[in-house]
């Protein structure tokens, strides 16, 4: 036998090469399938098992008034803790030990024992500042030991000016997601992008040493400016406050004040609201109440209050209008030509219409009165008697352009939509034309009567102004929109002229403030959803809208008090001084000199009135029209005293401080005798009683010194801090006693 | 008692017992040149690969970053002198310990598998003080030397069933049996595998391979209905299927293997570069280095290594066809099979093409024995090319 290989070993050996060479082929396919074909899908997760991604917070902007100032800001806190359990030998622990006690300021031995905690976590410092968490960052990551140290990021907000103008700045949740107000309208504005740190961790969780930082920074949330002007929603809230204790407001208040010619708010307040910082916080009058609740219901309850409480008033509640309302009335009556300054209205204190008597509030009636008559009386009877002229279609018309059926827009969320006839017959038309039967939110009631006084011009109210970026370049800027013309410059003069004599000779009264010429409407609504058992009407709204300087309207206010607690709540007695004390604040303020007419000067006569007994409102009223302005001393509601007292003479433009409590009235005291005491007694019987001491004579070389007289006298009462003078003299021997 | 001699020229078969362990000078041809290249060049990528694959593994587990490569580096050494030496000899004078070898050989499995079993029930290694080595690595060159050996010497009687099969199904059972019991599964694939070849390689009788691919499916059989024996082989073939949803239970090593394989893309993500290595990969140093090579390398560097072993194995097959003699060409064809079940095995596991079993990628992944042996059979195959080159000329 040959021993060379035969065909036979050659052929097989070539078939198992092709069979080898075949299967590489195939791996290679194998290769370009996953390698090439599904590469990105094992990219991406290798991606998802390898990097760590590290969340940076973004700063959430800050909200700030139209003067610059902060309504809300946000802090970053930071924690460092050690994680024990991820700590991997002695030489990690003593690394971490050595290192962060240098970095914090922390000694060894309170690092060590927490290092050796059997525990996941342990905090080793709170409230550390950027840089440090900088510094103990890098160096974790440069040592391997990213996974025994964390940093506790802890970002909180913060509203400096508490309850100041709560409903309208809102509130973040604690998942620092802006819940409500302009903090949840404008939360993707304010909260920005947060930024991420992606680092390549092995298996492990720690870094691998290479390369692998990619850093996308946070982007910092921009910042608002409101229109909101701190010192007038200062002015609002302070009056809306006490005005809710003086009438025990039960449903809350509301005021807003608008710029009428641009539809800026000014400010926006709803009494009573809550603290911000505490958002959950119920008032401990309602916790009482809730408490008495069974138990299963306590739960419900309280989130209820808590709603109820962050409600913005001003645009959230729907409510019947009533006679503020006449102001639209009559601008459209006046611009549909249906009714004009020359005609004349007979209230007998009813009208009937469709066979139903409504009443005016004068029972007995107001007799014959000009249309501007007919609105200083805000009598009803004749306002039906306008409504009437002007028909339904008139009506609906200029209800409609007025706005009044659809929300203004206003950049806050939670508006609610009015309610109105959609369907209109005479008798709707008759209640609606004073403002019954039908609800709209009082955001909606201003925006209209801004249209109505400031030339005929529908604006849209809004209350941020700018969006600024972090480094104060301006990211946007809202100008005003104009939505339409409702009416002509020449009704909406006649609306401002008759809404002067309102307050110069009407129900309006008590809301003047001299110097300034002012416009306004009373309104005394019937919650006709919500009458008594025997369909008597219980509940009022009572409410006042201003408008000043009324020959050019600046600021716009209405203010509407929702049950406010006494026998017949009218606007003009309850509401309307209020707002005259908050424009006797908010005109000076702007900047709007005072020009006084005759008669307002001759009401100044000089001789403070008693105002000792008022409600702190109705008392004010009464020392504003004098020509005097008010300091207040206490939290109550009711003028307990006066200084200077009654009937003292001071000059107009004098203050006047009111106390409304007892307690801090300051007490005059009995001048003590002091007669024959030494300097120390003096001193010691003077001071304890709370004067002052002037001492006369007193010689500092002789050493036995005695008073010898006083003034004031022993016995005469003084006001307290009033100085004493008392002359010494040298005692005789004998007359000294020992 | 009276002394036992055994006489080991008994076991050397008469017609090369005069065959020198290394041939005059005028006998010897060149060996062949580019077959040693390629050798070479996958030597030197499997070191620069073993080092970046396991120096993160190596410095978690070891303190010691180049705890894996130095070892390495010893044995591609000692390997390299021993592939030159292997390469000066006279193939046929390795004929002449073919028998003693297999007998060696089944001693050695018969001792780790009495001696040498573990905690576990593994007998896969014998250690000998500090040093170790695997017998089945030995017993798969005994097989390749032995089955060239009876096919050279019965090269006409190789149709016959009593010469073609008989002594090869012995020898092989024998062997793998022995494998088996040291719970070796891939150990026990590959010498059957290599059985099997060379009886192909031999001149068996198509038909009877059909008997032998029958006794394939009887182990595959026996595996299932005795899952006990090798409770791992079922869940294997489960874990392939589907290997996410068996994470915990070995799929991890396969999705961190693909993840590593798919993130490296076209390109690669460049040298040292693998982030799978960083103890996503378990033991990247060993049966799943290449996973990293892919990673680091990309598409086309893994492509060209493959290409590499692919050109390799077909040099060899070359050398085997042009030796003029039967046992030379059997000897080298075995070799080189050797190699490409290997690797061809290593990249299908690793790719999740067949289920996991543990066999290494040959120059590539870390252990002494395979990186010793192997580059003994490659200086065999290169004594063998001396014969070739002659016959050429």
């Amino acid at each position: 036998m040959s021993k060379s290989p035969s065909a036979i070993i050659k052929i097989r050996i070539i078939a198992a090469c092709a069979i080898a060479l075949l299967g590489f082929a195939v791996l290679i396919g194998r290769l370009f399938y996953i390698q090439v074909i599904e590469a990105e899908e094992y990219q991406r997760q290798a991606a998802e098992t390898q990097l760590e991604v590290t969340e940076i917070a973004a700063n959430r902007g800050a909200i700030y008034d139209a003067n610059g100032n902060k309504l809300a800001m946000s802090t970053t806190a930071w924690t460092i803790c050690v994680a024990p359990n991820n700590i991997k030998n002695d030489a990690q622990k003593e690394l971490i030990i050595s290192e962060l006690s240098e970095i914090l300021g922390v000694s060894e031995s309170y690092l060590r024992e927490k290092c050796e905690r059997d525990t996941l976590y342990a905090a080793v410092k709170a409230r550390v500042d950027k840089a440090t968490v900088e510094e103990v960052t890098t160096f974790a990551s440069n040592n391997g030991v990213s996974r025994c140290i964390f940093v506790e990021e802890d970002v909180s907000r913060k509203y400096p000016y508490e309850n100041f103008a709560a409903s309208v700045i809102g509130f973040v949740n604690s998942d620092y997601v802006g819940s409500y107000g302009l903090e949840s309208y404008y939360d993707d504005v304010l909260s920005g992008t947060p930024g991420k740190l992606i680092s390549a961790q092995d298996s492990w969780g720690q870094k691998m040493p290479f390369e692998y930082d990619e850093l996308y920074s946070s982007e910092d949330g921009n910042s608002i400016v409101t229109t909101i002007d701190e010192g007038i929603q200062y002015f609002v809230e302070k009056h809306l406050e006490l005005a809710v204790k003086e009438h025990d407001v039960q449903k809350r208040a509301a005021c807003i004040a608008m710029d009428p010619n641009t539809g800026k708010i000014l400010a926006m307040a709803t009494k009573g609201d809550f603290d911000p910082n505490s958002y959950t916080t119920l008032p401990d009058s309602v916790k009482e109440e809730i408490q008495k609740l069974p138990e299963d219901e306590q739960g419900d309850a309280t989130l209820q209050a808590q709603y109820d409480m962050w409600r913005n008033k001003a645009i959230s509640d729907p409510y019947e209008p009533g006679s503020v309302f006449k102001i639209i009335t009559l601008s459209a009556a006046l611009d549909s030509n249906t009714t004009t300054l020359g005609d004349h209205f007979t209230c007998v204190g009813h009208a009937n219409v469709a066979d139903r008597k409504i009443s005016c509030w004068k029972t007995y009636g107001h007799g014959d009165q000009t249309l501007a008559e007919a609105v200083q009386n805000s009598c009803n009877p004749a306002f039906i008697q306008i409504g009437l002229n002007m028909g339904i279609s008139n009506f609906r018309n200029y209800f409609e352009a007025f706005g009044l059926t659809e929300k203004t827009n206003i950049d806050l969320p939670g508006e609610a939509a009015s309610i109105y006839h959609t369907n209109m017959t005479e008798m709707n038309l008759a209640s609606s034309s004073f403002g019954q039967t039908f609800k709209v939110t009082p955001i909606q009631l201003i925006t209209a009567v801004c249209a109505a006084v400031n030339g005929g011009y529908l604006y849209e109210p809004y209350i941020v102004q700018k969006v600024i970026s972090a480094d104060e370049s301006i990211v946007e800027e809202y100008e005003p929109t104009l939505v339409r013309q409702v009416i002509s410059e020449q009704t909406s003069e006649t609306v401002r002229e008759i809404l002067e004599t309102v307050v110069s000779d009407g129900s309006g009264r008590t809301a003047a403030v001299p110097g300034y010429k002012i416009g306004g409407k009373t309104g005394t609504s019937e919650k006709l959803d919500q009458l008594s058992s025997e369909g008597e009407v219980e509940a009022y709204v009572s409410s006042f809208l201003a408008v000043a300087p009324a020959d050019d309207p600046q600021i716009v206010i209405l203010l509407l008090l929702d049950e406010a607690q006494m026998e017949n709540p009218f606007g003009s007695v309850v509401a309307a001084p209020v707002v005259g004390a908050m424009l006797g604040d908010i005109l000076p303020y702007m900047g709007i000199e005072p020009n006084y007419t005759e008669a307002e000067l001759e009401q100044m006569t000089g001789k403070v009135k008693d105002v000792t007994g008022q409600l702190v409102h109705d008392a004010m009223t009464v020392l504003r029209l004098q020509g005097y302005s008010v300091t207040i001393v206490g939290e109550g509601t009711t003028v307990v005293a006066q200084s200077p007292e009654a009937k003292s003479v001071l000059a107009p433009g004098g203050t006047i401080t009111l106390y409304t409590d007892e307690s801090l009235i300051p007490k005059e005291i009995e001048v003590p005798d002091v007669a024959g005491m030494s300097v120390t007694e003096v001193n010691n019987a003077i001071i304890g009683a709370g004067l002052k001491l002037k001492l006369i004579g007193v010689s500092e070389s002789a050493s036995n010194q005695v008073a010898y007289s006083q003034t004031p006298a022993a016995g005469e009462k003084v006001m307290p801090g009033t100085i004493i003078e008392v002359t010494f003299t040298v005692a005789s021997e004998e007359g000294g006693e020992d | 008692m009276k002394a036992i001699t055994i006489d080991f020229n008994s076991f050397i078969p008469a017609a090369v017992a005069n065959e020198p362990i290394i041939e005059p000078k005028h006998k010897r041809g060149k060996i062949d040149a580019t077959f040693l290249v390629l050798v070479l060049v996958l030597l030197t990528v499997g070191l620069v690969m073993l080092f970046s694959a396991s120096h993160a593994y190596a410095f978690y587990n070891e303190g010691n970053s180049f705890y894996f490569i130095e070892r390495q580096l010893f044995f591609a050494v000692v390997g390299t002198v021993a592939m030159i030496f292997a390469a000066q000899i006279n193939h046929k004078f390795i004929q002449k310990w073919a028998v003693l070898l297999y007998i060696v050989a089944l001693g050695l499995l018969l001792f780790a598998d009495i001696f040498m079993r573990d905690q576990y029930g593994f007998a896969r290694w014998i250690y000998i003080g500090s040093f170790s080595f695997q017998p089945s690595e030995v017993a798969k060159f005994a097989i390749i030397v032995l089955f060239a050996h009876l096919a050279a010497t019965n090269a006409a009687k190789m149709q016959s069933f009593r010469y073609g099969v008989l002594p090869f199904g012995i020898a092989l059972g024998m062997i793998a049996l022995l494998v088996i019991l040291s719970r070796h599964l891939s150990g026990t694939i590959i010498i059957g595998a290599l059985g099997i070849a060379m009886m192909w390689f031999g001149g068996t009788r198509f038909r009877y391979f059909a008997v032998l691919i029958g006794m394939g499916v009887a182990f595959v059989a026996l595996i299932i209905i005795f899952p006990q024996f090798m409770a791992y082989t079922g869940d294997r073939v489960q874990v392939w299927l589907d290997p996410y949803s068996y994470y915990h239970e070995g799929g991890f090593q396969t999705i961190q293997a693909l993840i590593a394989i798919g993130s490296g893309g076209i390109w690669g993500a460049g040298l040292g570069n693998s982030r799978q290595k960083y103890l996503y990969i378990p033991e990247p140093q060993n049966d799943f280095i290449f996973p990293v090579v892919c990673e680091e390398l990309g598409f086309i560097g893994a492509s060209i290594i493959v290409i590499l072993f692919a050109l390799l194995v077909a040099r060899g097959y070359m050398i085997a066809m042009r030796c003029p003699d039967k046992f030379g060409a059997l000897l080298a064809a075995g070799c080189v099979t050797h190699i490409g079940l290997q690797v061809i095995l290593n990249i299908a596991v690793v790719t999740n093409t067949i289920p996991n079993t543990g066999i290494s990628l040959p120059f590539f992944s870390y252990g002494g024995t395979a990186l010793l042996m192997t580059l003994g059979e490659m200086g065999i195959v290169l004594a063998v090319s001396k014969k070739s080159s002659i016959q050429k000329n």
